[in-house]
């Protein structure tokens, strides 16, 4: 069955379990390829998880001139091939938020592949399995479907303009924040 | 043991070439349940994966458990005595040489001995702690009375655990940290949670803590700082640090005046209303929000959401423990389940956020002053012959009393103490008042530090012993559910380190006292005995056999035999500790805290934990991710006090109290009082938070106040005498 990574924004509390995790991914090398960033440090503190969200039709693999980025029949955007990658990149111009990195000395770019050699298994990203909050979930269609029903969902969006080509279909999907603020009490 | 709804089957990633041990975390009370990867050709471990099925946190983990497994095969990692000849470098990292086992125990005994045949058996301490296995909590109280045969034991839960253990004692008659098991959390129906920052303490509890939201309970969080759980409660009690008697009995009194009190369940089933009501009745929302500043009607709200809610859990932490009315800060917010009934059933009750690993379990087992394993009392003629039986003495042999942990350092500076041997703590991070505890370790005669890494305070030491890791040793532990779990073995020790156990019973044998140490030839052989010392205690672990552990995923004390399944839901028959079968209302008046603001030191200070680090830090600040992510303390400051100092963000200031001063980088934030500062603890030397604490005790449970005590912000960057402005005289009033 296709599994979702959902993202409930309002749940993050920073603590960073999940930059923690994915370095321990296999292949990883020990980097983290997912962000979490201080919305208004100075003020409260929120914070919110920034991870690579599988567009379904990715700028990073559009952008790129040796087709090196291989999008997966489940929708994972994986990391540049190594036999292909050419180190031009393109790709972390294009990728409106900012995801794939480059490594100097390998000359490849890398990128979150959403722990593919686990989630073509049914088995949670490393980001998704750690995530004390719930921040990160991993869903089924149907839990994706009972979410839909609950929360209402957003997408990111890297520009304002309402026919931006960069503005797409994630295959990772998101609740918009102050979700709560609605939610009917039991007493 | 049943399945909440989060559980999910889940099967394990596994690598070609490696096997995954299962385990828990290394650091506090909520031990999550985990895997250790370990590479089968090196049998090292390189990794780690959740474990899925560990039913209270699924898989989980915070950071620090993430990066946990990197300790183990760390480039610090000590992997063979020390010894320093040289007495003057004592303080310093210097001067140690490498030495033999053989070498360092021949001079532990002859100084030992040496001591002891000077100033009498009483010469001697031991320091410990509660990071490790209730095998060597119970051998550590067994080696100190028999082995070395001094009554000046005690550890470091005096600096954590010790007030609610005391409050639970007094209001229940019994002393376990949790009245219920996690899985119920995510259930109730309100969460009142007191002085815990639980997201960055406890972060596996979170899940669980938005849920009760999610299903549209409410969530009430009582804390002087905005942190990530308060940020989202339904009511933030904002109070001074120090003054959550006061909210205590506000609460109770709400309670009561609000017509939420169960008469029955009070009448039944507890004593000392009367007395009780008598002291809270005064405790109106407008007097209450004159002591803790907190606005009225959110003190009204509180109660009432509170006292409506079907059922309903108090939680509280460290930062209503760690005043030096503790005992009655626990007591009296206890006060709150009792009289309105919301205890001794599922999905009510209280619980205690254990700061330590084993924080429960090594509470038990008789490494308290006062205390011998199953919870017994060595003042109790009784409970001596109990534990002298099972140990092979005679009841006189047993020494007396000690005193308790900070104490202990008077006892150095004295010379009533002239030797210590330290054991999984770090004081000279973790203590208070940190400039007279230097001093009193620099004042000792002799001592010797076990650890796995050259600690703070193992820079004091005249012998440091190289001890193993949580994954290279096994036994159980009591996590903050009061569930005893088992630690599995995951690597063979490194270099010639060794457990802390063995090298405790090769060590009397060396002091001639061997023939009450020698039959443990493995940690099982420990749990053997110190289940049999528990048998019949409050705390009876005698049933909780690694099998069981096992077979149930743990199993809730008290276990009393084999047939017995443990005790996941406390007092379901409604039958405290006591020996009238009630539990105790306390009448508490409120005290302030030891130290107020006054011109000099207008702020308060208060400290606690950031998500990265574990306690002193001795082991998380040598991580590289978590290092990283927090490589030095900071001083939260609220910008409107900043602009009266006229300080910016990340610039250096210097922060005084009457026992000492630090530098600390500013972080400006909104989500602290004006009249407060908080500055996090897991950083020694000069950056040590606890150079500025005050050592004020509490009368029960001696635990000091570290959450609340004067202080002052200096500028660092001396301003141009024409513009020097006048210090800040008046105390910040908010």
């Amino acid at each position: 069955m296709k599994q979702h990574l959902y993202i409930e924004m309002d749940n993050c509390i920073g603590c960073r379990s999940c930059l923690a995790a994915c370095t321990q991914c296999g292949g990883h090398d020990e980097r983290n390829r997912n962000y979490v960033y201080d919305v208004n440090p100075l003020v409260n503190r929120q914070t919110i998880p920034l991870m690579c969200l599988h567009c379904v039709n990715p700028a990073c693999a559009r952008s790129c001139p040796a087709q090196a980025i291989q999008v997966t029949p489940e929708g994972a955007v994986l990391s540049a091939l190594v036999e292909k990658c050419i180190g031009c990149q393109n790709c972390t111009i294009a990728c409106p938020y900012g995801i794939p990195k480059f490594d100097e000395e390998q000359n490849l770019m890398y990128k979150c592949d959403l722990c593919y050699d686990r989630t073509k298994d049914g088995i949670p990203p490393m980001c998704a399995s750690v995530c004390p909050t719930n921040t990160l979930q991993w869903l089924t269609e149907d839990e994706l479907k009972a979410k839909r029903e609950s929360h209402e969902l957003g997408r990111w969006t890297a520009s304002r303009l309402p026919d931006d080509p960069l503005v797409g279909e994630t295959n990772v999907k998101i609740s918009l924040p102050g979700i709560l603020q609605g939610k009917v009490k039991l007493f | 043991m049943p399945k909440d709804k989060f559980f999910k089957v889940i099967e394990n990633r596994t690598h070609p070439g490696e096997k995954l041990v299962d385990t828990h975390c290394s650091y506090c009370g909520m031990q999550c349940g985990m895997k250790l990867r370990v590479d089968t050709s090196t049998n090292r471990i390189i990794g780690v994966e959740p474990r899925y099925d560990w039913p209270v946190t699924l898989g989980k983990m915070c950071p620090k458990g993430v990066t946990a497994y990197q300790q183990t095969n760390h480039d610090d990692r000590l992997l063979k005595p020390l010894i320093r000849d040289d007495r003057s470098l004592r303080g310093t990292k210097m001067g140690f040489r490498e030495a033999t086992w053989e070498e360092a125990y021949g001079l532990i005994v002859r100084k030992f001995q040496e001591l002891q045949s000077g100033f009498g058996k009483d010469s001697l301490s031991v320091f410990s702690g509660v990071s490790m296995t209730n095998e060597k909590c119970y051998l550590t109280g067994k080696f100190a009375r028999v082995a070395l045969q001094t009554r000046y034991i005690d550890y470091n839960g005096r600096f954590c655990m010790s007030s609610a253990a005391a409050g639970f004692m007094r209001t229940f008659g019994v002393d376990r940290g949790s009245t219920l098991p996690w899985t119920d959390l995510h259930e109730t129906d309100c969460l009142f949670i007191a002085g815990s920052n639980t997201a960055e303490c406890h972060p596996t509890s979170m899940f669980r803590v938005w849920e009760v939201q999610n299903r549209g309970g409410y969530l009430i969080v009582a804390d002087p700082r905005e942190t990530p759980i308060a940020r989202r409660a339904d009511v933030h009690l904002d109070l001074r640090p120090g003054t959550d008697l006061a909210l205590a009995n506000c609460m109770v009194n709400l309670l009561i005046q609000g017509g939420y009190a169960d008469r029955e369940f009070v009448e039944k089933h507890t004593n000392g209303f009367d007395a009780m009501l008598e002291v809270v009745k005064q405790f109106t929302p407008e007097y209450t929000s004159e002591i803790t500043g907190v606005a009225p009607e959110k003190l009204i709200r509180a109660a009432e959401i509170y006292g409506k809610a079907p059922n309903a859990v108090v939680m509280f932490a460290r930062g209503i423990e760690q005043q030096h009315k503790g005992v009655d800060n626990v007591s009296a917010y206890t006060n709150m389940s009792l009289v309105t009934g919301k205890i001794g059933r599922p999905k009510s009750g209280v619980a205690t956020f254990t700061g330590q690993g084993n924080g429960q379990g090594g509470r038990e087992h008789g490494q308290k002053a006062d205390a011998l394993p199953g919870y017994r009392k060595i003042a109790n003629p009784k409970h001596v012959e109990e534990v002298c039986k099972v140990w092979g003495i005679t009841p006189e042999e047993m020494p007396q009393p000690g005193v308790s942990a900070y104490e202990m350092f008077g006892l150095m500076q004295d010379k009533t103490i002239r030797g210590l041997y330290l054991l999984c703590s770090n004081p000279a991070v973790s203590a208070p008042n940190l400039n007279e505890v230097r001093a009193a370790l620099m004042n000792l005669d002799f001592m010797v530090c076990c650890d796995m890494f050259l600690s703070e305070s193992a820079e004091f030491a005249d012998v440091v012993l190289p001890t193993v890791t949580w994954s290279e040793d096994e036994g159980t532990v009591t996590n903050l559910e009061g569930r005893v779990i088992k630690i599995n073995k995951a690597q063979e020790p490194l270099g010639e380190s060794k457990p802390d156990w063995e090298i405790q019973v090769e060590l009397a044998e060396r002091l001639g006292r061997g023939q009450y140490f020698r039959h443990l030839k493995t940690a099982r052989d420990i749990n053997d005995e110190f289940r049999l010392a528990s048998k019949g205690g409050y705390a009876d672990y005698y049933g909780a056999t690694w099998e069981k552990i096992e077979e149930q995923q743990g199993v809730f004390w008290p276990c009393r035999d084999e047939a017995d399944p443990g005790t996941p839901h406390m007092f379901l028959d409604k039958k405290f500790y006591h020996p009238d079968g009630k539990a105790l209302l306390c009448a508490l008046p409120y005290r302030p805290p030891a130290e107020e603001p006054c011109g000099d030191y207008p702020l308060r200070l208060t400290t606690g934990r950031v998500v990265y680090h574990y306690l002193s830090g001795n082991q998380t600040r040598r991580i590289p991710f978590l290092r990283d992510m927090c490589p030095e303390p900071f001083v939260e400051v609220h910008p409107e006090t900043a602009k009266r100092y006229g300080i910016a963000h990340e610039e250096m200031v210097r922060v005084r109290t009457r026992r000492g001063e630090a530098e600390f980088k500013v972080k400006i934030t909104e989500a602290i009082r004006r009249d407060t500062v908080f500055v996090p603890y897991h950083f020694g030397h000069e950056k040590s938070v606890n150079l500025l604490t005050i050592a004020a005790l509490d009368p029960t449970s001696k635990m000091p106040e570290f959450k609340a005590c004067a202080a002052e912000i200096e500028k660092l960057t001396a301003a141009p005498a024409a513009q020097a402005q006048e210090p800040i005289k008046e105390v910040i009033q908010t």
